[in-house]
This record gives C-alpha cells, sequence and structure tokens, in this order.
C-alpha cells in the first residue's frame, strides 16, 4: 500500500546489528532478533543474547500479535502522516514476545481495543526507502 | 565525607521567544543563581548541564561567567531523566572534594527554535529501538507517554476526568505563581473540550514549550550555612535507567521508571511519602504523573485521579503537588525548574504559593523508561 505525502517519514539508523531486520523486510518478510543458543527472541537487535551470550540470528515471525496499547493521533506533529489523521498507532506485543510499534491501517480509533488481534504487513510510505511494519486488526 | 547543599537559585523569564541565545540565557541564570548564593563568578570550579535539541556547553557557559579553569565539566544528552542525575552529580563532585563550587543548569529555546513536540526534526538520533519507531513517525514524547497512558487507563480503569483533575490541580496553582507562562484557571468543561493531541492526551494533558535558563549552584554544607539563604540539602536520593531506555519494550506501560527508583529512593532514607511538604512531579504530561504519584507510594496504583480529586495534593491536602503550576503551567525548562520552585519552598521564600512550614520536597525527574528522584530537606 502506498500513500502520497509531501514530506518522507524519518529515516531509520541502520548499523550492522539491525541490517538483518531491513534485509528481511526488503524481500517481504519480518524477521525478529532471536538467539541461536537459548531460543529467546530479543526485544532489539544486539550481537549476542542477553541472556545466554550466545550468538543472534534474525528469525521470521507468524506475523500475529495483540494490541498492548495505542493512541490515536489528531495532532499532525509528523508532517510524513499529516494526511493519515486522525490514525491510529498500535504497539503490538507478537506472540513470539517482543514489541514493536506501528500504524494499525484502516482504522481512527473508534472500535480499537488493547487485547485485539492483529496482523502485521509491510507499508511502504511515499518517500521512504525502507518498509514500515504496520499492522491490521483480524 | 563532607556534605553538600543548594545555595543559590536563578533563573531568566520563561517566554516563547526570548530573542536571545541559550549561551546568553544560560549565563543570566547562572550569575543570578550565583548572587543569590552570594558567591561569585571567580568561586565556580564546576559546571554540569543536560540537553536535547539545544543548549550551550558547560565550558562555554562558565567562560561567559569568567570561570575559565574547571575542575569537573559534564554536557549530558537527554531530557528530563536527567534532571535529578544532575544534581546528584554536582552533590557528589562537591562530596568528594573534585569541586568546592558547581553550578547546574538547562538553558534552552524550546519554543522559538528547537520544538522537541514536533515530528519534523526528531531530538534524538533514531537508532536502536527507535528505528523501527521511525518509519511509522512514533518519534516524540507525546506519542510515547500517551500509549503508556492508554494502558493505564486499560489496567485501572482510569478515566479521562482523572488526568483532567492533574491539569486543573497543576494549573490552580500557577495562578498564583508571577512566573508562570500559563494562569488561567481551568476547570473540567475546558479541560474536556480541549483538543486531542493523541487519544488519551488533550492538548492539557501537554507540558509547555519554553525560551528560558534555570541554574543552581550547589557548594559545601558548611560554606552554605555561612552564605545568604538557609541551605538546602538532599536527604534522599534514586535514579532508575531500566530496560535499555526502551518506550516499546518496557515490560509494563502502568508504570514508569518510578516503580524501580522509588525502592532506591525510599532506600536512601527514613522519610516516607507521608512526610513531603512539596512534591515537584515532573509533569511533561498529566500521564507522567498520573504513573509517578502512585509509584512513589503518595496512594495506591489506580488512585491518582482521585486522589488529585479529592483534594489531596493541594493546599491544606497531604502533600502539595507542583505549587508553581509545574511543566504543564510554569514553564518546561525539562525539570530543572522544579528544583529551583523546592528550594524556593524550603527557604520559605515562595510568597503567596508558600506551602506553610515546608521543609521537605520531592523532586521527581524523567518518564517512561528513565529517571529519578531527590528530596530536599531544610537545614534549618
Amino acid at each position: 500500500m502506498t500513500q502520497t505525502a509531501p514530506v518522507p517519514p524519518p529515516e531509520p539508523l541502520i548499523d550492522a546489528d539491525s541490517a538483518g531486520f531491513w534485509e528481511a523486510t526488503r524481500e517481504g518478510h519480518i524477521a525478529l532478533c532471536r538467539c541461536t543458543g537459548c531460543g529467546t527472541w530479543l526485544a532489539r537487535p544486539m550481537e549476542h543474547c542477553n541472556r545466554c551470550g550466545a550468538l543472534t540470528t534474525f528469525a521470521q515471525i507468524a506475523g500475529t500479535g495483540m494490541i498492548y496499547s495505542y493512541i490515536v493521533v489528531h495532532h499532525a506533529s509528523v508532517p510524513a502522516f499529516a494526511h493519515l489523521v486522525p490514525y491510529v498507532i498500535a504497539l503490538v506485543e507478537f506472540d513470539e514476545g517482543p514489541r514493536l510499534p506501528g500504524i494499525l491501517l484502516g482504522e481512527s480509533g473508534p472500535g480499537v481495543a488493547i487485547g485485539q488481534r492483529v496482523r502485521a504487513e509491510l507499508t511502504t510510505f511515499q518517500g521512504a526507502d525502507e518498509r514500515a511494519v504496520t499492522y491490521r486488526r483480524v | 565525607m563532607r556534605e553538600a547543599a543548594v545555595a543559590g537559585i536563578g533563573r531568566t523569564a520563561f517566554s516563547k521567544c526570548s530573542g536571545r541565545t541559550p549561551l546568553a540565557m544560560a549565563a543570566e541564570a547562572a550569575r543570578a543563581a550565583l548572587d543569590d548564593a552570594g558567591l561569585r563568578p571567580a568561586d565556580v570550579d564546576g559546571i554540569i548541564d543536560f540537553s536535547t535539541g539545544d543548549s550551550a556547553s558547560g565550558p562555554d557557559v562558565a567562560r561567559a561567567l569568567g570561570a575559565v579553569d574547571l575542575g569537573l565539566a559534564m554536557d549530558l544528552q537527554g531530557g528530563g531523566n536527567l534532571a535529578v542525575t544532575v544534581v546528584g552529580q554536582a552533590f557528589a563532585s562537591v562530596q568528594a572534594g573534585t569541586c568546592d563550587v558547581v553550578v547546574v543548569f538547562r538553558s534552552l529555546n524550546g519554543r522559538s527554535g528547537n520544538r522537541y513536540g514536533r515530528g519534523d526534526r526528531p531530538a534524538m538520533p533514531l537508532r536502536g529501538e527507535m528505528q523501527f519507531a521511525a518509519v511509522n513517525g512514533y518519534v516524540i514524547p507525546p506519542m510515547w507517554i500517551a500509549m503508556f497512558a492508554q494502558r493505564h487507563k486499560h489496567v485501572y480503569g482510569t478515566t479521562d476526568e482523572d488526568f483532567g483533575q492533574i491539569a486543573i490541580n497543576t494549573r490552580g496553582h500557577a495562578a498564583a505563581n508571577p512566573h508562570a507562562m500559563q494562569r488561567k484557571v481551568i476547570d473540567m468543561d475546558d479541560y474536556l473540550s480541549s483538543r486531542w493531541i493523541c487519544e488519551p492526551f488533550r492538548l492539557y494533558d501537554c507540558c509547555l514549550e519554553t525560551d528560558g535558563a534555570v541554574a543552581l549552584v550547589v557548594t559545601t554544607l558548611d560554606r552554605a550555612r555561612h552564605l545568604r539563604h538557609d541551605p538546602v540539602r538532599v536527604a534522599g536520593f534514586g535514579e532508575a535507567h531500566t530496560h535499555g531506555g526502551s518506550w516499546t519494550n518496557f515490560p509494563d506501560l502502568s508504570e514508569m521508571y518510578s516503580a524501580y527508583a522509588a525502592r532506591r529512593l525510599w532506600g536512601s532514607t527514613g522519610l516516607r511519602p507521608r512526610d513531603m511538604d512539596v512534591a515537584c512531579m515532573y509533569d511533561c504530561f498529566t500521564g507522567t504523573v498520573m504513573a509517578t504519584v502512585e509509584d512513589f507510594g503518595f496512594c495506591p496504583k489506580g488512585e491518582t485521579g482521585a486522589f488529585f480529586g479529592e483534594g489531596r495534593a493541594t493546599y491544606g491536602g497531604d502533600v502539595v503537588i507542583n505549587p508553581h503550576g509545574g511543566l504543564l503551567s510554569e514553564g518546561y525548562l525539562h525539570g530543572l525548574n522544579h528544583h529551583y520552585e523546592a528550594v524556593l519552598q524550603l527557604r520559605g521564600d515562595a510568597g503567596d504559593r508558600q506551602v506553610p512550614g515546608a521543609r521537605h520536597a520531592l523532586v521527581t525527574a524523567g518518564a517512561g523508561p528513565a529517571g529519578g528522584a531527590l528530596i530536599y530537606e531544610a537545614d534549618r
């Protein structure tokens, strides 16, 4: 899905620790950082697991989760998304454990509730080099 | 170990358009704080500040004062989460004998210059976990803290009116503060009809944007006792910088750093919440006050709204919270103005808004995953 907007979204600063996530999104997948030793899913990409110290990798997730919390943006603080106002940003807790924030597509507030199930999908917002993890209620 | 104390406080006017540099404002606030203490710029041998966005460097401010040889200069990168850290470090350096006179400041053109709450120039680099937020524009504090507030509503049944009580109480206090930027009293109708920023936050849930500077002077307690005002000591202290500074993977968004810092704070002193006469609670948003008032033990979780609504957070109640009007109504100096007010109250110099007999003031700093608190105690 693409949206027209006059200004690109803020750019992520990608580094060696997070590159695997963005490589996956460019191929159309969502992959989070996971320990190759103990299997823990890590909330933030890091080279070594902070529980057992083993090396990490990026592993594809199921893409489903639930709304842990959400906000409804009414004030156009971020120019790239001004045309979407009012829009919902959900903080989704994936079934695997970690949380990622993302716009809840097709929603403007009414009917959205904490605990609802969602599925992640990748969106390229106009002007962005990278895809964003966004969500739809299921 | 020698003890330290706050001996001087100073500030500039707070405005929407200073027309001045952060350097000029910081120098004015620091000079005012030194005058207030009865010290001279040549006495200064340490300087500590914090900033995100614009500021002036500590060494540059010291030079502007005429202090060109410092034993300590710390420019810390961060927001309100550091407003207690900088005072703690000033006290530590004086107690250790590294410095005799330390200036602590915060200076910014937060309204006419770099506007922290606007997403067109995010205040911090979008690396680490922020890279995932960047692509969705989840890049400003109103969004992150509204997310916490929404979770609090879900867990505790907190209502919009509960947040409104905090805004109303705070603005009511600002009405008695000539230095406050917003002094017009508001009621629940005003609060509920104010425009949405990001639900559940309305305009009155959000702090101001301010141009200005605040400075404190810390020296030894012995010396402070011979200067112009009664010294103010630190009687309790505790910070918590948790979960990698994560806003999105902080485990329980119905609480904040305060749930962790409370253990350190109350473990450092025999004082308890009931001993506080004043509490300058970091109020970047009403939601921050909502979580931290409970987490620091003034009331059980989920009961902050009732605490405010029943008059327990104002004159005649349990503790006067933000007698100056806080960041919501006095001005947003990233929390250093809370220290200014606390010291003023404990000296007995707060005029029309003086909390009678104030001896202990809690000051908190920060929101979300990181922050801290200290207890000031009057030395008299």
